[in-house]
């Protein structure tokens, strides 16, 4: 080899090398995020309305991640992911309107309290398995929900409290703007994806995932059960509970309500997580869009299909349900199955066609 | 009181004694795997400024014209690019020929495919000339001997630069490397001492201690399911560095046993001792089920319990599991340590895939693959935690027969290199004779007889056993 092809080969690897890297994807995801937030800055007429929908679903997006930790890899089903969700934004409220402790104070208390409640289900979880241990953590999220309601002290009850974006930040009292509140959240994102696909190529992931296919096989191998079931309920509610209190900063002038945080919030990040794909970062991505997203930028928005959707939005559940039932039967392992084959798909008929215009312009390959 | 405090003492011992040893081990991997990180960047560096230094030298070379490996090298890239056009241009002219009407046309193209093919012998010695100057003069000589001389001196004095670099960094390595070593050593001495302290002092309570040259020992084993009696009052040892072989008729007790020894069931009396990796007697009767295989304990499970989203290599690595020094915190942020640790372990099972003749299979996902080499690789995967006794519950289950003899084979070839005892229970009878050493028969829970399949075949209560008295 020589100096120049060299040179030119090593800007050549360089490039590759990054955009080959795991982590490349998920910054593009993050910057076509803040692409919108620019778009509107900069002039460009987004409504108002696909704004919040593009950051409500990154919130949910969150929350899928931790779910397909539990559920994708640890095998464990779960129907309390909204109740944590709903205690997360709660502890924030209390703590801010009540405490006046600073964010940084609070989201350190939400950690140490998703860590306890994630301790509590993953014990339940030791005993009972399958669909009576989904029922159980129904069960909880339903106590919690019970407890927003009666518990006016902490919740101010079924009215709800208001919040209205104001938080504690080094003991003063700012209000939050939205547009700024978007940006860290797509960068919160950014950090749990690179997070998530770290522990799903780890050891540990590997651990969950033998865990999953057979406990006692597992056993043998020296992973703890114990352990593991633990480890994957606490980081699943410790994101549902983070993405808890995202969802309190951004979302403007609503408080939190108890009729929020119900069971049809957890079946619906259920159904993104298996519509998209329950173990792929991607995956989840993709069904959060289309089962929260396209309903909240599209579906519900007025100037859309003359406001028919909005007046019947039980039309968007029951398209719902028929991407569930597609999905459950014809791709069982979620959309990014399919997106896989139809990539490879074109790739195979990008080159067969690249041969064909050669053949055409060049004429045949005489060797 | 002084009893207790000198168990939980015992314990805590033990458990500090493991990591040390886990640490000790990581720092030697450590150790190698830097070093070959650190050559690996010297043998680079060098390449890159060798390639730098000719890069230099090939201006004077030209006007000199003399034949370097390096010119010759630029004229080769030269006369590839060159080639290639040609190729293409003659493809384009063809292709006009086939749809050329008139005769002339044809003609005309024809003429144009000799053009390119004397163009570009053409542009071939041009190049040549432009790389190699046919009449160089004295002058261009003498400055491209001068010039080389200089140029080989820094080249020299580079090279010089970065070994010296490089040496000093594997030196410092290895003497911090060195140091902890020896600290570890010696606090890993200082905790043997510690312990075998306290067991002298804890004599009077009545421990086991199994001779050197046993591994396994069951003693008065039984486990009662409610009525039944699955096994009853069994005792037997497993010597080192055999296989020994457990057979009986269906529903004899012998799956129960094997779960008894790995913890999978809590024996309702009797004891089981076992000499771990480190040489001590441990009653397993203590122990946790995922603890076991720390001991050095592995088993395999009958119908193939294989990871099926992860592929072979990643499979073998579960079975690392209990010898990552990593945290979940250092997975998290996916540390140097887990980077360093998924190099040593995929290093391992590497080496075990190649040493079993798997290596075709190492990034392949178990789902499609024949059943024989599934049950290979989960024989590979229990070698990937260093065991002293490998338990296999009916290797040969599912298997025909050229299967069931490349197994048995492959048992053989494992405990041979790998210097490990190999425990099994198998139905067929064949497998079991062909390379037993010892075989124990039990039937409803109980003793029949022990000894070598010889004596076995020919023994009486084990054929009335099988076939019925009388």
């Amino acid at each position: 080899m020589t100096y120049e092809t060299k040179m030119k080969n090593t800007y050549k690897n360089k490039l590759k090398s990054m955009v080959k890297h795991p982590y490349f994807g998920f910054f593009v995801i993050t910057i076509i995020m803040l692409l919108v937030q620019v778009l509107r800055v900069a002039g460009v007429d987004v409504a108002n309305q696909t704004l919040r929908a593009f950051g409500k679903t990154m919130i949910y997006i969150i929350v899928g991640l931790g779910f397909s930790i539990l559920l994708g890899f640890g095998g464990l089903a779960s129907l309390g992911t909204a109740g944590f969700v709903g205690l997360g934004a709660y502890l924030l409220g209390y703590f801010t309107n009540n405490k006046g402790y600073s964010v940084f104070l609070i989201i350190l208390i939400t950690i140490v309290v998703a860590i306890i409640v994630g301790t509590v289900v993953g014990f339940i979880s030791l005993r009972i398995e399958g669909m009576y241990l989904a029922i159980i953590t129904l069960a909880i999220a339903e106590i919690i929900n019970e407890v927003f309601t009666n518990w006016t002290a902490f919740s101010n009850g079924i009215d709800g409290m208001i919040v209205n974006n104001r938080i504690v930040l080094f003991n003063k009292y700012i209000v939050l703007d939205p547009n700024v509140v978007f940006v860290a959240i797509s960068l919160a994102l950014l950090l749990m994806m690179i997070i998530t696909f770290n522990i799903m190529k780890s050891p540990t992931g590997r651990a969950l995932l033998a865990m999953r296919n057979s406990t006692s096989a597992a056993q043998a191998m020296g992973i703890s059960i114990f352990k593991y079931r633990l480890l994957a309920f606490i980081v699943s509610t410790v994101y549902a509970m983070l993405a808890g209190v995202l969802y309190l900063t951004y979302i403007p002038s609503t408080f939190p309500v108890p009729g929020d945080w119900t069971l049809n919030l957890s079946l619906l990040i259920l159904a993104a997580v298996i519509v998209g794909g329950s173990r792929s970062i991607y995956g989840i991505i993709m069904g959060t869009f289309l089962i929260f997203g396209f309903d909240l930028a599209v579906l519900s928005n007025r100037n859309n299909f003359g406001g028919y959707f909005v007046e019947h939005p039980e039309i968007s559940i029951m398209l719902n349900g028929v991407l569930i039932i597609l999905v459950i039967m014809f791709y069982r392992g979620g959309l990014i199955r399919l997106v896989n084959t139809v990539i490879a798909f074109i790739k195979r008929l990008f080159l067969k066609l690249k041969n064909k215009w050669k053949e055409y312009r060049y004429g045949p390959d005489s060797e | 009181m002084v009893q207790i405090v000198n168990r939980i003492k015992t314990n805590i011992y033990d458990i500090l004694l493991k990591r040390q040893e886990a640490n000790l081990s990581y720092k030697k991997e450590y150790l190698v795997i830097k070093t070959e990180e650190v050559n690996e960047k010297r043998a680079k560096n060098i390449a890159k400024t060798e390639l730098l230094f000719n890069h230099k030298l090939a201006k004077y070379e030209t006007h000199a014209g003399i034949a370097s490996s390096y010119i010759n090298e630029l004229i080769r890239e030269k006369e590839e690019i060159i080639n290639k056009q040609a190729k293409l241009d003659t493809r384009v002219l063809k292709q006009k020929i086939k749809q050329a009407k008139s005769d002339d046309l044809v003609a005309n193209l024809n003429k144009k495919i000799a053009d390119v093919e004397v163009n570009r012998l053409k542009r071939i010695s041009d190049a040549k000339v432009k790389y190699l100057n046919p009449n160089p003069s004295e002058s261009d000589k003498a400055l491209y001997d001068n010039q080389r001389k200089e140029l080989e001196d820094l080249k020299q004095e580079r090279i010089k630069k970065i070994n010296l670099k490089a040496d000093l960094h594997i030196e410092k390595i290895n003497k911090q490397t060195q140091a902890s070593i020896e600290k570890l050593s010696a606090s890993i001495s200082s905790f043997k001492e510690k312990l075998i302290k306290l067991e002298e002092q804890m004599t009077d309570k009545n421990t086991v201690v199994l001779e050197k040259d046993l591994i396994l020992s069951l003693r008065n084993l039984s486990m009662h399911f409610g009525g039944l009696k699955a096994v009853d009052d069994l005792s037997f040892d497993v010597k080192k560095g055999e296989i020994f072989g457990l057979i009986g008729p269906n529903g004899a007790g012998k799956t129960t046993v094997f779960n008894c020894i790995t913890r999978f069931y809590k024996p309702t009396s009797g004891n089981i001792y076992f000499n771990n990796v480190n040489g001590k007697t441990v009653h397993l009767n203590e122990m946790k089920v995922h603890n076991v295989i720390k001991e050095g304990i592995v088993r395999t499970f009958q119908n193939v319990e294989l990871v099926w989203e992860l592929n072979i290599l990643d499979n073998l690595l579960v079975a690392a599991h209990s010898s990552y020094r990593s945290s979940f915190f250092h997975h998290l942020v996916h540390s140097r340590l887990t980077k360093r640790e998924e190099v040593i372990y995929t290093k391992k099972a590497m080496k075990i895939l190649n040493d079993l003749d798997l290596t075709p299979y190492t990034y392949a996902f178990p789902i499609g693959l024949p059943y024989g080499v599934l049950k290979k690789v989960e024989l590979a995967r229990t070698l990937m935690s260093n065991p002293k006794l490998i338990i296999l519950d009916e290797p040969a289950a599912g298997l025909n027969d050229t299967e069931t003899k490349e197994l048995s084979e492959f048992i053989k070839k494992i405990k041979d290199e790998y210097d490990v005892t190999i425990f099994l229970v198998e139905h067929d009878m064949g497998l079991v004779m062909s390379i037993c050493d010892t075989v124990c028969a039990i039937s409803f829970g109980k003793k029949l007889d022990i000894g070598t399949p010889k004596q076995i075949q020919s023994s009486k209560v084990v054929q009335e056993a099988y076939l019925g008295g009388e």
